[in-house]
């Protein structure tokens, strides 16, 4: 027993997770409490190793494709569209319009998925359980869209090298349309229950916030920077695939915190819809797969490529020696960046902000550890 | 210590604060209210009472494995043992024996570890005699792992009644027929 | 029914003092034991309607979440799963009781049940129907006190299964429980305040009777208790620890709270008595406010309806709105839980205090 003296307080020590509701998979926080005053919060990673570096060299290029579904799964379209972009760098490969359309519409559906759960994963956490589903209710027609045209409802591995797996189905378009027309509506009732509400708006207002300066310094991408004012989009930057034809905003708020990274996404939704109406009405006809050789053997050389995911900045590392695998390949994942401020941002916030800012770096833990 | 609680800064900003924070909590309810009576999405898995409720996939799901029969050789199956699609398998969850030289080299034993497969299709695609299929059965659970692990004798009974390998969009359709420019509604 | 309770009730507590008495024990302790005895009869009605109580409210929350949220609820127990509740409820009976090693037994045991018996007590002044106070007659004439008096002491059970559970999260759970008690027990007294001086009684059946004579002479009605009425119902909320109030518990932040380490039972244990504290504010709030027993069409009551059958079906609605919150609203954080209390609602509670007095002052109560 430590003596009690009145007037003084002790630290403690809490493990949050690795089973814990609101860590988002398994992540263990090491918090250091004073009270119900977090001192100190040190993520414990690495629970979700799957050794996804590794594996790509052993396969060979095309083999790796719904590997990159994998780490981080709700943004399956976009990692694969990043990795496919790298090896046709490294080939040398152009892809058709009708395919990058068709590309590019997928990655924003899917972004728009990603978010719908961003969104329903927040609401749990500040406690309110019905965003949750009604998130979901609406990510289901996502959902049911790529598996029309893919085949699968979470791991996609619909894009290939120099391609696509096959073309949109008949009246898929027309589906995309009547989704398209639905969402922004049920965006607006999301606002009113949730984004508006003034509970949520005092637990995430002036939480969790972090500076342009130390966003940047962090290596935090994605709408965690452009919550703190910086318009960091590679969509925009970059300007990759067909982006740079279609007209559409880079969503930026100013305080850096919680409530200011939601805001982002949920401008974000919005843009998405709008990115992939015009994307869809300028479709042009014509094939979408390129005629490759069997076995692909890229020149020696590398190659890095990087595309805007839900969480940040997603970016494939490929080194090729001339044969038919890659000497060696690297993630960037953006939620590894993200989660690193965690200290940063919930040292001398209270316990329940913790699960707060939590969600609003919108991290994956397999996106983390990969 | 970050301050997290903004202190209203005058009495009509603490009166404009309370009467939004009334507003915006109001109107949640307005919503919760609004979907009380809104159709419900459930989809009552595995106990449908409406058939229009079961869960259709579209052509080109890719759910459980078979091998389509071969309509010249009763008890066979298309497959010429060639091991495209073992060698192409990124988990190795394939494994075929096969006998014989040529058109007559056929399968004795082919497994397909359904546990270990990550369903990229790819398989499917390498076939060059479309043998080898992803069916549109979606409930492919077991009770053991190693139930889980498919045998020729299975994959030939999954194949019965199938005639051609599943094709996620007709060939004839892959044209532009398929997404039709269509004006954004009002 | 709750004529025979009561009858059966009184004929007991006769027939055990006459018992009594015929051992040769002296009248005035037998008279003591029995009022003892009474009680007890009184405290297990009080368990029956929160047992009863709690099954239907289990069954309307699933129901009323899943329909809030495009779901369908329970659907597998009897027709629109109505008898879902059944087996919850024995699955709970028939589950293992696990005690954390390390634990302190003894407390751990005697939280849960500390919270029941303290939810359960204050069914006892309940004034269900006319003449008929309550299941024994009792008709207390502090009853309001005796209500939050005996309402707040579950926070003890919150507090000892708190501690000990041996768990962190649990004592966190416990000390936000306690904390939140204390501070809401303010607003909500001085809400209960304003109707005292309105009934100018403190027996519930007397703020019942004081309004008497249809919807236009209920509390709900006049204007200057419309605030406490609102500092009742959100310190009401608070007192029951349901969202956005549910911090003890807040699934998301510590888990589950103090009932993170329980199982089977005990877990049912603070499972009904958090029903059995929710269906009793909102039984209060609708003897409060709403006229109690009284019907809205004046009195006597034009379609003779028993008195309790108007009572349970304030209550309930009252119920209904509240798992309509529940499955609005986010939960609040401690600080502002307190700021809450402590900025907004007592400097509330003491306006309409002073409202209430002028009011009474210029004789237009």
């Amino acid at each position: 027993m430590t003596e009690f003296t009145p007037g003084t307080s002790e630290e403690r020590l809490v493990n949050m997770g690795p089973q814990h509701p609101s860590t988002h998979g398994v992540l263990r926080v090491a918090l250091r409490l004073d009270g119900e005053k977090v001192l100190g919060a040190d993520p414990d990673i690495g629970y979700l190793h799957s050794s996804m570096e590794k594996i790509a060299e052993k396969l060979e290029y095309r083999q790796y494709v719904s590997y990159s579904d994998r780490f981080d799964y709700l943004n399956a379209m976009g990692n694969e569209f990043c990795y496919v972009r790298a090896v046709e760098r490294l080939l040398g490969v152009e892809v058709t319009p009708r395919c990058e359309h068709i590309r590019v519409i997928m990655a924003e559906l899917n972004r728009i998925a990603s978010h719908l759960l961003y969104f329903g994963a927040i609401s749990l956490d500040t406690g309110a359980t019905t965003p949750f589903l009604h998130t979901f209710r609406e990510r289901e027609l996502c959902l049911d869209l790529f598996e029309w045209a893919s085949g699968q409802r979470l791991l996609y591995h619909y894009f290939r090298i120099g391609g696509l797996r096959n073309d949109l189905p008949d009246g898929w378009a027309d589906k995309l349309y009547q989704v398209l027309d639905l969402l922004p509506q049920r965006f607006e009732e999301y606002d009113d229950l949730l984004t508006r509400n003034r509970i949520f708006v005092g637990r995430t207002r002036d939480v969790g916030a972090v500076s342009a300066d130390q966003a940047l310094s962090y290596g935090l991408t994605g709408p965690s920077l452009r919550a703190c004012g910086v318009p960091y989009d590679l969509r925009k930057l970059d300007g990759y695939s067909i982006y740079p034809e279609l007209e559409f905003e880079v969503c930026v708020e100013q305080g850096g915190d919680c409530y200011s990274r939601h805001l982002v996404r949920t401008r974000e939704l919005r843009e998405s819809v709008k990115l992939i109406r015009q994307a869809l009405d300028k479709l042009p006809e014509g094939e979408v797969n390129v005629p490759l050789p069997r076995k692909l053997k890229p020149e020696p050389g590398e190659v890095y490529e990087r595309v805007e995911s839900p969480r940040g900045e997603v970016a494939c590392y490929l080194v090729s020696d001339g044969s038919e695998k890659p000497w060696r390949m690297h993630w960037r994942g953006p939620s590894f960046y993200n989660l690193s401020a965690l200290d940063l941002m919930c040292t001398g916030h209270w316990m329940a902000d913790v699960v707060a800012i939590i969600a609003s770096t919108d991290i994956v833990l397999a996106d983390v550890d990969r | 210590m970050p301050e997290t609680t903004r202190r209203p800064q005058s009495a009509w900003e603490l009166l404009t604060d309370i009467v939004g924070g009334v507003v915006s909590v109001i109107k949640g309810h307005g919503v919760t209210l609004k979907n009380l009576f809104r159709k419900k999405v459930t989809d009552q898995y595995p106990y449908r009472h409406h058939p229009e409720l079961e869960w259709h996939p579209q052509p080109g799901y890719r759910g459980d494995f078979a091998l389509i029969a071969d309509a010249e050789r009763p008890g066979g199956t298309r497959c010429i043992g060639c091991m495209a699609c073992a060698n192409t398998c990124p988990v190795v969850a394939i494994h075929i024996c096969a006998e014989g030289k040529g058109k007559e080299r056929h399968p004795q034993q082919f497994y397909i570890d359904a546990g270990l497969c990550m369903y990229c299709w790819m398989c499917v695609e390498a076939c060059p005699v479309g043998a080898l299929t992803m069916t549109r059965d979606y409930h492919n659970v077991e009770y053991t792992p190693d139930k889980l692990i498919r045998d020729l004798d299975d994959l030939k009974r999954r194949g019965e009644g199938i005639a051609e390998p599943e094709v996620p969009v007709p060939a004839d359709k892959t044209s532009m027929a398929s997404a039709r420019k269509k004006p954004a509604a009002e | 029914m709750i004529n025979f309770l009561q009858n059966t009730g009184a004929a007991l507590k006769d027939w055990f003092i006459a018992l009594l008495n015929g051992w040769g024990v002296p009248d005035e302790w037998s008279r003591l034991i029995g009022d003892i005895f009474a009680w007890a009869i009184g405290a297990a009605w009080g368990i029956i309607v929160i047992m009863l109580a709690a099954l239907v409210f289990i069954y309307l929350e699933r129901k009323v979440a899943g329909y809030i949220q495009s779901r369908l609820g329970p659907t597998r127990c009897g027709p629109a799963g109505i008898f879902q509740s059944f087996p919850d409820a024995l699955k709970l009976l028939l589950k293992e009781d696990i005690v954390p090693e390390d634990a302190d037994k003894l407390l751990h045991l005697l939280g849960p049940i500390a919270f029941f018996i303290a939810g359960t007590l204050a069914f006892i002044v309940i004034p269900w129907d006319q003449g008929k106070t309550t299941a024994l007659g009792v008709d207390l004439n502090i009853g309001v006190l005796f209500v939050t008096g005996v309402g707040s002491l579950t926070m003890a059970g919150i507090i000892m299964g708190g501690w000990g559970s041996n768990n962190k999260w649990s004592l966190l759970g416990a000390i936000r429980g306690a904390a939140q008690m204390i501070s809401y027990e303010v607003p909500m007294l001085l809400a209960l305040l304003c109707i005292v001086m309105q009934a100018q009684t403190m027996s519930l059946t007397g703020i019942v009777e004081n309004q008497h004579g249809g919807l236009f002479s209920w509390n709900v009605i006049r204007p200057w208790l419309w605030l406490p009425m609102v500092l009742y119902a959100i310190s009401a909320v608070a007192e029951v620890n349901r969202t956005p109030f549910d911090l003890p518990e807040a699934e998301s932040e510590l888990v589950s709270g103090y009932h993170t380490e329980y199982s089977g039972m005990k877990f049912a244990l603070f499972f009904l008595g958090e029903y059995g504290n929710t269906y009793l504010v909102a039984i209060i709030f609708t003897v409060l406010f709403l006229g109690g027993w009284q019907s809205p069409f004046g009195n006597p009551d034009p379609l003779h309806l028993p008195g309790v059958l108007w009572l349970l079906g304030k209550s309930f609605a009252i119920v209904l709105v509240m798992m309509w919150i529940r499955w609005t609203l986010p939960r609040l954080r401690v600080d502002q839980l307190m700021g809450l209390a402590w900025k907004l609602l007592i400097p509330a509670g003491f306006l309409s205090l002073a409202v209430m007095t002028a009011v009474i002052l210029l004789g237009w109560a």
